[in-house]
């Protein structure tokens, strides 16, 4: 099991390699003015360790407190990149919360029919 | 209690979380539900946003100023900062923006259509242009603004997203 840990102001983002699958669990808050210049180098070597492993992507938001609208823009680019693409993505949310409902249940336009990219409130 | 919170900030990015703490503060003290705070930190959040992105800020005395108001059916927040010549094609997007969003029986609808267009652009394009139809979706707010004559541009929401705790 390989971790890496990466943090931003207020938010941290774990990158935890396993056999099967990589998982991004995100904690915190997500509020710098250009989020995309941290998430986005993370996500985008996320992609290619993705492909090359062949594992899927797990982005885990439940522990995390807010996001600014900014934020959102690097996660819809993962998302379309792999619905374009042979990967696998499955995002993981907090049903119980009502702004992350709001939020990523929106993110369901990007669901695949064989749900290669698929988005999960818990 | 207290029914209104004017508060006030620098331009400065580092400042916009205290005042997110600070309003969340005010909105707890009202004993509106957690999904309710969050939803007008939000709103309170994505207009300083905007307000320190678009606005004009070369007097020292350049401010931000944010004010909630708690009513009977609604709560309005408003965000002002000074603008001048220089930023009128924001006004005109931000106008466009506010008309398209109108445009929409359900603001749901907007974000989606929003969605979609981010996910065409290319990765190096961080713009989201997400924050306005965000709060008219998620904070469930109707949208306006208006310029005074000494330059100073008001961004109000009225929110009608209003769940109070039980027994209150």
């Amino acid at each position: 099991m390989n971790t890496k840990q990466f943090v931003s102001n207020l938010l941290e983002i774990a990158v935890e390699e396993k056999s099967e699958s990589i998982n991004v669990c995100w904690t915190g808050k997500s509020i710098d003015r250009n989020p995309g210049k941290f998430i986005t180098p993370i996500l985008a070597s996320v992609l290619d360790k993705s492909v090359s492993g062949k594992k899927e992507i797990i982005l885990d938001f439940r522990k995390l407190a807010y996001l600014n609208s900014s934020t959102i823009t690097p996660i819809i680019k993962v998302l379309e990149r792999a619905k374009r693409g042979t990967i696998r993505v499955t995002i993981l949310y907090d049903k119980s919360l009502k702004w992350q409902e709001l939020n990523f249940s929106a993110l369901e336009i990007f669901i695949t029919e064989d749900k290669r990219v698929n988005i999960e409130g818990l | 209690m207290q029914k209104s919170i004017h508060l006030k900030l620098k331009p400065d990015w580092k400042e916009i979380e205290p005042i997110r703490l600070e309003s969340s503060k005010f909105l707890e003290g009202h004993r509106f539900s957690t999904d309710t705070v969050n939803a007008l930190t939000m709103i309170v959040s994505e207009l300083i946003e905007n307000a320190i992105k678009y606005g004009f800020f070369v007097q020292p005395e350049g401010q931000v100023s944010v004010n909630i108001q708690v009513g009977r059916k609604v709560i309005t927040v408003e965000v002002s900062n000074p603008v001048d010549s220089s930023t009128y094609n924001n006004l005109k997007k931000l106008d466009r923006t506010i008309q398209w969003i109108r445009g929409y029986q359900d603001p749901f609808e907007a974000y989606l259509d929003k969605l979609k267009e981010i996910a065409k652009k290319p990765i190096a394009d961080e713009e989201s242009g997400l924050g306005l139809v965000r709060i008219a979706y998620e904070g469930r707010g109707i949208i306006d603004f208006f310029v005074s004559e000494d330059g100073l541009l008001s961004v109000s929401v009225i929110s009608s997203f209003f769940e109070r705790e039980a027994g209150r």
